[in-house]
């Protein structure tokens, strides 16, 4: 007996070693590549200067950032697309993906595929393409004019709201369909003899959506809640590529603004790095709330 | 039979490796610039003329657009890696100042390398010099010019003559006549793009930064009176504002405006339409008034050629610039005709070739104009937080529009520059 146990334990150890083996290699990877360049990034948010000329400075950084207004500026403009566009986009990719699910529909491959294609073209590419749709000369604005919508064209790009409602709109238009595809995922997982069940208990498609699928999905909309929040926190190619900051900095957004400071203006890597924390943290936090609220485990 | 076919084979790679690398012995230059038409094709020129002196360095010239040689060069210094960085590379001037003092011992001090520096436009060597030392062979001119559509102003009974030596007023005035006469307004500009802000405050010999580097905007009556302009030119229509580069020059190649006012080196970019031949004008741009040192000659733009210090073909490199840029009329006469580039270097401007005159702007002798127009640029010092002022002016501009006073915005400006200046 006192041989099976310890030939046994071989065995572990052995598959346990086996196990690390495959593991070490990635996680090395990972560690170099991602949580290093993290750690020594917090590090270098705790020291001051122009260029390479550092000196190590404590919280002042961090200080400074409760008295920079462009930082502001960029932070409560990330945060209104934050509150207009993702629940927006949640919804209509919600509804989409409920939509399209429904079995009796009509070429619903090809309305999956339209509707995802945007998330495959190129960010600076779509970006490009929607600045000079809203144009003065553009096409939106064309178009408006020959619907006798308005009579002088609308200069989308040059007002503080309507060069953040473009934003919002490329947005959605871009990503409505990454979330769809979740949604699209999460509802085949669905029994559909529920759904079956509540046709037969008198239940009409809004309450069907309303009671029933949305529940169910709850933890992949949660999910689909966090990502967007975190890509909208960190936006940047839209911004830079569409408003470049927008009409008096209306649009500007955290990740733009650091890297003016990295590239554009006087290189201040520590302060920049110190912003991306803040953001980082912000992240965080938001993405707990969601959990609380959402999660039911 | 295969054996000796085998062995055959590798004397030739053999033999093949022995001359590549006897060919490798060649210096081998590296430039980095934009701009195919203008900067590159002066680069290959002046590639050719230098074969013949020294026919051991090949001149290696990769296009690079001049943002990604501002990132890669801050890139490059922060991660200590200043041998990924090419032999010479071209800085615009505006950022001259902020790379050589933010970047200390990253480019190559000039000034006693044999390069003669008062061949050069006076303001280009002010621009390339930081506490009186040389940093770059000075290049393409930014000097500031006016050009016009002589048809549109026939049109409203004007002549080119009329916008020479004129006050923005003057201008404002007949362009209004001209904007009711023909429709069109006299120029266009890249809404809150503040080089016109900039040429105006060059014009008048001063800056947004003062002799010792401080902020000098909110206390700037220049730059106050260069601002009205700016709003008296957008609400009288005779400047229009449109979104972006891709439109403004459009503006001018499809006609809907009148003229630009801009560098020189937008000459480029007015002769695309072939069918404009003949219709446009040059002359220089209007002055301020209230401000006492205003003159109607400014700059905009303007880039140099800069050495890295630590480079192992840095004395090639400069030999290279000295017989060329710094030293050979024939390239300044060779790449002017076919793309417009104008220099500063001075003796070039005594060439027959400048006073040649252009079909496109109806015979006029445009390059010994601009060239005399460059040595009356007045000399300003732009400091090393040229961009972050640009963007504080460009918020300003737009807040001013939108109905903000002046002063406010100014300060409002001051305070943004100020903070991105400590530490």
């Amino acid at each position: 007996m006192v041989v099976k146990a310890r030939s046994n334990l071989r065995l572990e150890t052995r598959q346990s070693v086996i196990g690390w083996a495959f593991v070490i290699p990635a996680a090395l990877l990972i560690f170099v590549f991602y949580f290093y360049p993290i750690a020594r990034a917090l590090v270098l948010s705790f020291q001051t200067g122009i260029g390479a000329n550092m000196q190590f400075a404590g919280l002042a950084n961090y200080r400074r950032l409760l008295s920079d207004n462009v930082f502001k500026t960029s932070l409560v403009n990330v945060l209104t697309f934050l509150a207009l566009q993702v629940p927006v986009m949640l919804t209509l990719a919600l509804a989409l993906a409920y939509m399209l699910h429904d079995k009796r529909l009509r070429f619903r491959a090809f309305f999956r595929t339209a509707i995802f294609l945007p998330c495959a073209t190129s960010l600076v590419s779509y970006s490009l393409i929607f600045r000079s749709m809203f144009s003065l000369d553009g096409f939106v604005n064309a178009l408006l004019i020959n619907l006798d919508l308005i009579t002088q064209p609308i200069n989308w790009l040059a007002n503080p709201w309507t060069a953040k409602i473009v934003i919002v709109l490329a947005l959605t238009w871009r990503w409505t369909g990454y979330n769809m595809i979740f949604y699209l995922a999460a509802l085949q997982n669905i029994d559909s003899s529920i759904f079956e069940a509540a046709v037969i208990d008198g239940a009409g498609a809004l309450s069907r959506f309303f009671r029933i699928a949305v529940p169910m999905l709850k933890p992949i909309i949660l999910l689909t809640a966090i990502i967007s929040t975190n890509g909208t926190l960190q936006l940047f190619d839209e911004t830079y590529n569409i408003t470049n900051g927008g009409p008096a900095n209306a649009t500007i957004s955290i990740s733009q603004y650091i890297y003016r400071l990295s590239f554009q203006y006087s290189p201040r890597f520590s302060y920049a790095a110190a912003i991306s924390f803040v953001v980082f943290v912000l992240v965080a936090v938001l993405a707990m709330i969601q959990m609380k609220v959402g999660d039911e485990r | 039979m295969k054996k000796s076919l085998l062995k055959v084979l590798l004397c030739v790679l053999v033999l093949s490796l022995l001359t590549s690398s006897v060919a490798l012995a060649n210096q081998e230059v590296t430039v980095w610039a934009w701009d195919p038409a203008f900067n590159l094709y002066a680069m290959e020129e002046a590639a050719k003329i230098y074969h013949e002196i020294n026919p051991d360095v090949t001149i290696n010239i990769v296009e690079t657009p001049w943002d990604d040689i501002q990132t890669r060069l801050t890139t490059a210094v922060m991660a200590g890696q200043t041998g990924t960085l090419p032999d010479i590379m071209l800085i615009q001037d505006n950022a001259l100042m902020k790379n050589v003092i933010d970047f200390p011992n990253v480019f190559a001090d000039l000034t006693d390398s044999g390069v003669d520096f008062d061949q050069f436009a006076g303001f280009k060597v002010g621009l390339t010099s930081v506490e009186g030392r040389n940093y770059a062979v000075p290049f393409d001119n930014g000097a500031a010019i006016n050009a016009l559509r002589t048809d549109v102003l026939a049109e409203a009974g004007y002549e080119l003559e009329d916008f020479r030596d004129i006050t923005w007023s003057e201008y404002i005035t007949m362009g209004k006549e001209v904007l009711a006469k023909t429709g069109k307004p006299l120029h266009s500009i890249v809404a809150e793009s503040p080089d016109l802000i900039m040429a105006g405050l060059q014009s008048a010999g001063t800056w947004m930064f003062d002799e010792n580097g401080d902020v000098f905007i909110a206390q700037n009556d220049v730059l106050k009176e260069v601002i009205e302009v700016y709003v008296e030119l957008v609400k009288s229509g005779v400047m229009v504002q449109v979104n972006d580069w891709e439109q403004y020059i459009t503006s001018f190649n499809r006609g809907t405006v009148a003229g630009t006012i801009n560098g020189c080196w937008i000459i480029g970019s007015i002769v695309l339409p072939e069918e404009q031949k003949g219709l446009w004008g040059v002359t220089n741009m209007p002055r301020l008034e209230r401000s006492p040192n205003a003159t109607n000659y400014s700059n905009q733009g303007g880039s140099s050629w800069t050495v890295r210090a630590d480079s192992a073909n840095k004395d090639v490199a400069i030999d290279f610039l000295k017989h060329t840029f710094a030293g050979s009329v024939a390239l300044y006469e060779t790449i002017l005709p076919s793309s417009g580039a104008l220099a500063t270097y001075l003796p070039a401007g005594d060439s027959p070739t400048y006073a040649v005159p252009h079909d496109f702007f109806g015979g006029q002798a445009i390059y010994a104009e601009i060239t005399e127009y460059a040595s009356k640029v007045p000399q300003v010092k732009y400091g090393v937080y040229n961009y972050e002022a640009r963007d504080a002016i460009g918020v300003a501009i737009a807040q001013v529009l939108a109905g903000r006073d002046i002063d406010s915005a100014l300060m409002e400006a001051e305070e943004t520059v100020r903070f991105l200046m400590e530490f």
